[in-house]
């Protein structure tokens, strides 16, 4: 066990790792001692407030378990292991892609990730190899004050096809962190859906970022789930930077208690004739506060570019409040780019038209909020990841609103 | 004196190309009428660069009482503290030691446009203001670097107790009422260039309209910048009593030199309980002004505000007008409509704060960015804990007509109330290709099609206009129009 403080000597006591990782974690050490915690002063931060924030924890490499849905991977040359073994085995591709698209130095958060990060999951597709069914990795974390690390590094070759999932989940904790990074490489052709599953329970602050690069004729769809944690900042990121890309990132949020959201995102349109659609939807009850704020970048010479951004927030409680920055900024003039976004109640008119159809208020509101977050779900088609999305929505509307502190 | 037809812009790419002074203003007067210049009229020598010094000796031309020297020498300090806004446009241009904060170009300002200097008069028959005040204003104002030169009111408005008077008369002559209002919107270190303004504020308007009074004809105020590096800071205040309506129109334009200018107003205005302001702009600096200004209006219980915004010069705007709906029922509407051609920044936008119950606001916004420049959208809607059943709609759209364009949207909306519902959209298109050949089909060329396809996009904005302004947005946007295409 380290101390519990991310100092010289609980660096000195990680496991050996290879020397470019090692080079790697030393300067990312450098960079986390060098850099302050994040101010609200910034924009990037404005809404989520970590000044008090106690960088007091143990690192703890939590359990994690693979399932490849019964496939055979080697026979066709897939690498699905963990990270740290990874860069072993296949040193070339873990040191040409680990932290190019998660930079360390991008915040204080990344440094301590790339200092004290050990295990992960890594996995590679060859070239057009096309994977059937789901992998999956699940990180499950019970240990309280402990300080979790995920890190996904994905490579699909050219022309290959697979579907991962990322489940995060941990029981309710007196306090822990997740410092979690996906880095996501879609070669040119590739075909690549990206589920994370956020279960984190109370008590856990999830900072998360995940950033894909998308290649020429490439496909990349992403959906992100997130019910759990107390504070949860998850980040996601495309980058299209061949023509022909197209990027679909959906998100799903229910939060309630005291849970604060700030979700945000990127469409970042470097290559021409690429497509991008986001849609973003989220309940909040109780005193909970979700914020979205995202970005369409259109850089110059990204002509054709046809980009969607949405975000809708419903509104189920006084205390509850919601934030939307969705922003563009476009370079190029040949482009279809919009964005739309709203914060509301549940429709009264709705509602009184169900009442006099006889249904309770209370089943009348469930409805229109599983109505609301079907636009969405109808569109993952992976039936075990909608299913589970759908039970968990109702779980949280049969949920009796909790006590509000006001 | 328009060159926009004959001279083909092919600039692009010249990057590292030495451009001759005289070249470099041919460019930058393509296609904008106002480029003339005075000779220079000032009545005392003016000073660049500022001071403390600088701060007195405006206060004390201007025979002060103490208050607002003091207002002035802190808002300096204020102003000396803060720090360059790190977001929007790049302001790194702006030399704040060379610019002249005071020029003080007639001794006395005059009542009848024949008591001009006959430069100065020219001027203001060029931009045809004296024309315009007898046809359909009720008053104007008009400002020739840091002082209004000509005042008038309507006889009829005078008699029914309406004050439309320049500031620092106002100061002079209602200081009970300019003390009680002064900077409460704003105060001076609301942001930097607020507290500029407040410590070197020369000019602007001052309006009261009584209870229960209708202004009917629109009220006008035209500033314009003649000398280089001038910096114009008027502050303008606009008090609607209950149950009152004002039409306020405000104009600008300014010659074109080779060396920047600085414009950095503050407006504020309260529309007490049933009153309604209506505040148009059509803003038009040459190209060589940074045009940093801030407004902001109050609205009382079921009082209506209006911004109607046009920015169509300026070499960068950073000015997003805002409404604080304070009472139950207020309402709040921006119009904005931003053009940014060559080398222009266009960073306009709109706020609404909702603070009370049943307040509404709408925001909409047109922009058009073409030959490299960048227009964008900043706004913001914010709806307090208790502000319930509030409603609120923002639609932007913007259109690029060329690859070296750009246009942003930063909208910004916070909720605090569950009952408050907000509705944001936006896009960014080009002029439709369908849409231009089916005109040119019907026989317009290329250019006109576009300023017709351009006119119609901006429409929602400009039907909002009095006739005669529309008809002056929509020419000037076909003259930033031509030779833009093809």
């Amino acid at each position: 066990m380290t101390s519990l403080t991310f100092d010289e000597a609980a660096f000195e006591l990680l496991p050996k790792a290879t020397e470019p990782l090692q080079r790697m974690r030393k300067q990312a050490f450098e960079e986390f001692r060098a850099l302050p915690i994040p101010s609200q002063e910034t924009e990037e931060w404005r809404y989520t407030d970590l000044s008090e924030f106690e960088l007091s924890f143990e690192a703890h490499l939590p359990s994690v378990m693979r399932t490849t849905s019964g496939q055979d991977l080697e026979g066709l040359g897939i690498v699905f292991c963990d990270l740290d073994r990874a860069a072993e085995s296949h040193a070339e591709l873990v040191d040409r892609h680990l932290h190019t698209l998660v930079p360390t130095d991008r915040t204080k958060f990344t440094a301590l990730h790339g200092a004290f990060r050990t295990g992960g999951t890594f996995l590679y597709i060859p070239r057009d190899v096309r994977v059937e069914l789901p992998l999956q990795t699940l990180t499950y974390l019970d240990v309280d004050d402990a300080a979790a690390f995920p890190h996904t590094l994905l490579i699909a070759d050219e022309g290959a096809e697979v579907t991962f999932i990322d489940r995060f989940a941990s029981p309710d904790l007196a306090r822990a962190l997740s410092d979690a990074i996906v880095e996501i490489v879609v070669g040119d052709g590739a075909h690549v859906r990206y589920v994370s599953i956020q279960e984190w329970g109370a008590g856990v602050t999830h900072l998360g970022i995940q950033r894909a690069r998308v290649g020429r004729d490439a496909e990349f769809r992403s959906l992100a789930i997130g019910f759990g944690a107390s504070l949860a900042r998850a980040e996601a990121e495309t980058v299209l930077a061949g023509a022909g890309g197209f990027s679909e990132m959906l998100g799903v949020f229910f939060a309630d208690g005291t849970q604060h959201f700030d979700h945000r995102s990127v469409q970042d349109h470097v290559a021409p004739n690429c497509s991008s659609d986001l849609l973003y939807k989220g309940a909040l009850r109780d005193a909970s506060r979700a914020v979205y704020s995202g970005w369409v970048h259109v850089r110059p010479g990204a002509q054709k570019t046809d980009a969607m951004q949405t975000s809708r927030n419903i509104v189920l409680s006084e205390h509850a409040k919601a934030d939307a920055i969705p922003n563009l900024e476009i370079e190029a003039n040949d482009v279809r780019c919009g964005h739309a976004a709203s914060v509301g109640p549940v429709d009264e008119e709705t509602v009184f038209y169900l009442e006099s159809r006889g249904i309770p208020r209370a089943e009348a509101e469930r409805l229109i909020v599983t109505g609301f977050f079907q636009e969405v779900l109808d569109r993952v088609r992976l039936d075990e990841v909608r299913h589970n999305a759908e039970l968990a929505i109702q779980e949280e509307l049969a949920e009796p609103s909790a006590e509000v502190v006001s | 004196m328009i060159g926009g037809a004959t001279a083909p812009i092919g600039v692009k790419g010249d990057h590292g190309v030495a451009v001759s002074q005289e070249e470099h203003l041919r460019e930058l007067s393509k296609g904008y009428r106002f480029d003339w210049k005075d000779e220079s009229n000032s009545v005392f020598v003016p000073k660049r660069g500022l001071s403390e010094a600088v701060v007195e000796e405006i206060s004390a031309r201007k025979s002060e009482p103490d208050w607002m020297r003091k207002r002035r020498l802190k808002a300096l300090k204020h102003f000396e503290q803060r720090p360059m806004p790190w977001w929007g446009a790049d302001l790194s241009g702006i030399d704040f030691d060379n610019i002249y904060y005071f020029i003080r170009s007639t001794e006395k300002q005059a009542q009848n446009w024949e008591d001009l200097p006959e430069d100065i008069r020219g001027t203001w028959d060029k931009l045809g203001i004296p024309e315009a005040e007898k046809k359909y204003l009720g008053g104007v104002s008009a400002q020739y670097e840091s002082e209004v030169v000509y005042h008038k009111i309507k006889k009829e408005l005078d008699d029914i107790g309406v004050l439309f008077t320049d500031m620092d008369s106002a100061l002079r002559d209602y200081p009970d009422l300019v003390k009680e209002h002064f900077g409460t919107l704003i105060p001076a270190n609301d942001n930097k260039f607020a507290a500029l303004n407040t410590a070197v504020w020369s000019g602007g308007s001052f309006i009261y309209v009584p209870p229960g009074v209708q202004v009917d004809i629109p009220l006008q105020a035209y500033f314009r910048i003649n000398a280089e590096n001038m910096g114009q800071f008027e502050r303008t205040l606009i008090i609607a009593d209950e149950g009152s309506y004002v039409h306020y129109v405000e104009g600008c334009s300014a010659p074109i030199y080779t060396s920047d200018s600085l414009h950095s107003a503050v407006v504020e205005i309260k529309a007490m309980k049933g009153a309604r302001v209506r505040y148009t702009t059509i803003q038009n600096w040459s190209t060589n002004v940074y045009n940093l200004v801030t407004k902001r209006a109050a609205a009382y219980e079921d009082a209506v505000m209006e911004w109607v915004d046009g920015n169509i010069g300026s070499k960068v705007t950073m000015k997003y007008p805002s409404i604080y709906l304070l009472g139950k029922g207020a309402r709040g509407e921006v119009l904005s409509v931003a053009f940014a051609g060559k080398g222009m920044h266009t960073d306009a936008g709109g706020k609404a704060i909702h603070a009370a119950p049943y307040t509404t606001s709408v925001i909409t916004s047109k922009s058009v960015s073409k030959d490299g420049g960048r227009t964008g959208y900043r706004g913001l809607v914010r709806v307090e804990p208790g502000a319930h059943h509030a409603r609120s709609n923002v639609r932007c759209d913007a259109l690029i007509l060329d690859e070296e364009s750009r246009s942003d949207t930063y909208p910004y909306i916070e909720v605090e109330d569950e009952t408050a519902a907000l509705g944001h959209e936006a896009t960014v298109s080009k002029v439709g290709e369908d849409q231009l050949f089916y005109l040119m089909s019907r026989g317009l060329s290329e250019v006109e099609a576009t300023a017709m396809i351009v006119n119609g996009f901006i429409e929602p904005i400009t039907r909002e206009l009095p006739m005669e302004y529309a008809v002056e947005l929509n020419r000037l946007i076909e003259l930033q129009m031509e030779g833009s295409v093809g």
